[in-house]
């Protein structure tokens, strides 16, 4: 499918030519949601140009037009309104403005939404789940580092040293390999690093329950949720902890 | 980056989300079938059966009561007529059927979009026929109301599912027995422009619904094509009464279509077996199709066939049990050996709710109905309790499994795009196709979407309400109806009815019998 055919789509009766940098402020936000909505990467990405060219805070782009953007893809997702393919063209869109404002929000100091590292327990190769996950988070703003599949305490300790993330995200398909997320967080506790991470797990034989007992912040049902769910965890527990 | 001129937003999120949350089922007239036919019985053993109904129509004959026109006809054709009792040579009304009656025919809607073509490997599914209750969850079982016919009649024509409006899609028992059928028939044209099925319930009301058909698509129109189709049940075993004959005769004279449905309740009124059941099926039928063509040769006929098993226990009618469905796989197979359409089926059931029982058996019943070859599937939609309820919610719940027939029937596309060989060179091993362009290209009518199934995660569906099937099909129906806009209706066309309905109810006492 091209932009061209989305555009189609998205045609109505007072369908008429424009160009997205003669749009004012307001008008432009509105229509850069419309192009998370219809995953038009390219406009998207030239969106963030144009506002961050008008002295727009890339802060301000980052909350206003692309976070404000995927909250409503996510809102219809839910729903069941959005398929999954479409989600993962306005994640991808969202990725390309992100792209351009990454370096900025580094230079200027502005704390980012966070960061995440994220893979499947060892003895599980099913990914799909833990990649949609990856593509909802990196949609929602967050930097995603995907370890992959059949991760074991050392690759997810190493890990957690190297990118420094706020979330670990560990994903199980089976019951038989889910309690190996219990194993990785007795070993984070023993190792007094624990409290350092908020922890989020998620995967079919999951629920509630289960996050709980393995000693997890929270289990996460969908992609969706997870991706709705993980920046308010995260402002809670820098609350907490006064950060 | 170009500033590249691009169209005007359009109402991107909200025609999205009104497209999505309506059915995502192809809208088409009928369902054209593209596989084969599931047989349960070889050419030998059809052929037994047929040597058999010749022997029941030769010894044993047929009653038809009541009706010394339908005698004149027999004994006119060369039967052998005895009092009320007709004896058939062998292989005689078979040979009357194949050298008149159509192998299929157009039942035109008022729209012509909607016109049907019923018979060879078409289906055509219709609401559920005849039941004095309605049920919902709201008020639980009542008696049906002529505005319970009017929703049911706007439930159906918004179905994607249902071709056809459907007869008696409940019976409205508000209004006297002799008038009732103006307001069924009128509601079917006015609310609907779906074909429909007339009443039969009298020969003068079998010819108020011409008259009324008249006035919507010209008397010339009604005179050379078929639009409306009937009903008329044998009164099983081997017998035709007055009530039917009278409206089969009506309806035949005037190149109507007639769907002639042996009524078994196996082990009441057929033997208690598959084999002994067909033949009796065969026999009723053959004579019934056969009679319509004396009456006039080339008027559309249907090899009909209604079978349930009654509880040796209780005497009650059973459904979506086993024996049924090998009756009516036989059946099917022989009706096509006649070479006329084939009505049965349905999602029967007994169940007085539509529960886990309902929906185990209605789908056993469509399925059967679907893999048979049925043409004509009457009571498809809403049929609770052996026929005696009409419930909203199992309406909506079988409308959808309707949409899945079609799916099902249309077979397995193997264009180059349906063989995916790209989608499968793009993603390779290992990865997922949620984002290949094969899936982007198809992914919006590449599976069947219920409208009623929830497949939400466990936590999604509690937040939801933890609703089951028949609350959610509940709010359905409401939103249905909520939304309902009626297909147009020329005003002078509508008055003429509304005339011709107040003329007629005026010329006699309201009655109720």
């Amino acid at each position: 499918m091209t932009d061209d055919d989305l555009n189609d789509e998205t045609g109505g009766e007072d369908e008429e030519d424009f160009v997205l940098a003669d749009l004012a402020d307001d008008e432009l936000v509105e229509q850069m949601h419309d192009d998370l909505y219809d995953g038009l990467k390219e406009e998207v990405v030239e969106g963030t140009e144009i506002l961050l060219n008008r002295g727009w805070s890339a802060e301000k782009v980052l909350n206003e037009a692309l976070v404000e953007g995927m909250r409503i893809v996510g809102v219809d997702f839910r729903d069941g309104i959005l398929f999954v393919p479409e989600v993962l063209l306005a994640a991808n869109s969202m990725k390309g403005g992100m792209e351009l404002l990454r370096p900025l929000l580094a230079e200027t100091g502005v704390k980012p939404i966070g960061k995440m590292v994220i893979g499947t327990v060892k003895g599980d190769i099913h990914d799909i789940g833990k990649n949609l996950v990856a593509m909802m988070m990196e949609g929602a703003g967050f930097e995603v580092v995907d370890i992959g599949i059949n991760n074991d305490v050392d690759a997810y300790l190493a890990a957690l040293e190297e990118h420094k993330p706020d979330i670990l995200g560990m994903s199980a398909l089976l019951t038989t390999t889910m309690p190996y997320m219990k194993v990785v967080i007795d070993e984070m506790v023993k190792q007094g690093i624990r409290d350092d991470y908020l922890v989020l797990v998620g995967g079919a034989p999951l629920n509630e329950e289960f996050g709980q007992a393995v000693g997890a912040d929270g289990y996460c049902r969908d992609a969706a949720q997870a991706s709705e769910s993980a920046p308010r965890y995260l402002k809670k527990r820098r609350e907490a902890i006064g950060a | 980056m170009s500033s590249r001129p691009r169209r005007k937003r359009g109402a991107g999120r909200e025609a999205k989300r009104a497209a999505r949350q309506q059915s995502s089922a192809e809208v088409a007239a009928w369902i054209d079938r593209r596989i084969p036919y599931f047989e349960v019985l070889d050419e030998e053993a059809l052929e037994l059966i047929e040597h058999n109904a010749d022997t029941v129509l030769e010894e044993i004959g047929i009653e038809f009561r009541d009706f010394p026109r339908a005698l004149d006809l027999w004994r006119e054709a060369g039967a052998d007529v005895d009092g009320e009792r007709v004896r058939f040579p062998r292989g005689m009304c078979r040979s009357i059927i194949q050298a008149s009656a159509p192998r299929e025919f157009t039942q035109h809607a008022r729209n012509p979009a909607r016109s049907v073509r019923i018979g060879g490997d078409r289906t055509v599914l219709v609401p559920a026929y005849g039941s004095p209750f309605v049920r919902d969850l709201d008020q639980g079982r009542r008696y049906a109301k002529i505005e319970d016919f009017q929703n049911f009649v706007k439930l159906a024509y918004m179905s994607p599912g249902l071709h056809h409006s459907g007869g008696t899609v409940c019976e409205p028992v508000d209004l006297p027995v002799n008038k009732r059928h103006f307001d069924m028939v009128y509601s079917h044209i006015k609310y609907s422009d779906k074909p429909f099925m007339g009443s039969v319930t009298h020969p003068e009301r079998a010819r108020d619904t011409i008259e009324m058909a008249r006035l919507v698509f010209g008397d010339e129109f009604v005179g050379e094509n078929t639009v409306i189709t009937s009903l008329i049940n044998a009164n099983s075993p081997l017998t035709f009464d007055e009530t039917m004959l009278g409206a089969a005769t009506v309806y035949a004279e005037h190149n109507q279509a007639t769907v002639i449905s042996p009524f078994l309740l196996a082990g009441a009124m057929s033997p208690v077996t598959v084999a002994g059941t067909v033949t009796q099926i065969l026999a009723e039928a053959l004579a019934g199709m056969a009679y319509v063509q004396l009456v006039r040769p080339g008027a559309p006929v249907v090899f009909g066939t209604f079978a349930a098993a009654v509880s040796m226990q209780s005497g009650a009618p059973t459904f979506g049990t086993p024996e049924p469905s090998l009756i009516l796989y036989a059946a099917a197979a022989l009706a096509r050996r006649v070479g006329v359409p084939f009505r049965s089926g349905g999602g029967l059931c007994a169940s007085k709710i539509p529960d886990a029982q309902a929906a185990y058996e209605a789908a056993n019943t469509l399925q059967t109905s679907a893999l048979a070859g049925v043409n004509f599937m009457l009571h498809t939609a809403g049929w609770l309790e052996g026929g005696l309820s009409m419930s909203y919610e199992k309406f909506i719940m079988d409308a959808d499994q309707a949409s899945i027939i079609g799916v099902m029937l249309r077979g397995i596309d193997l264009s180059e795009n349906g063989q995916a060989l790209d989608a499968l060179r793009e993603v390779g091993p290992g990865a997922h196709f949620l984002g290949a362009a094969h899936t982007r290209a198809n992914f919006e009518r590449a599976f069947y979407r219920s409208i009623v199934a929830d497949n939400n995660s466990f936590e999604q569906w509690e937040q939801d309400g933890s609703l089951d099937a028949a609350q959610r099909a509940n709010a359905i129906w409401k939103r249905m109806l909520n939304e309902y806009e009626a297909p147009a209706l020329d005003p002078a066309v509508d008055e003429a009815l509304l005339d011709y309905m107040t003329r007629r109810k005026s010329e006699f006492e309201d009655r109720d019998y």
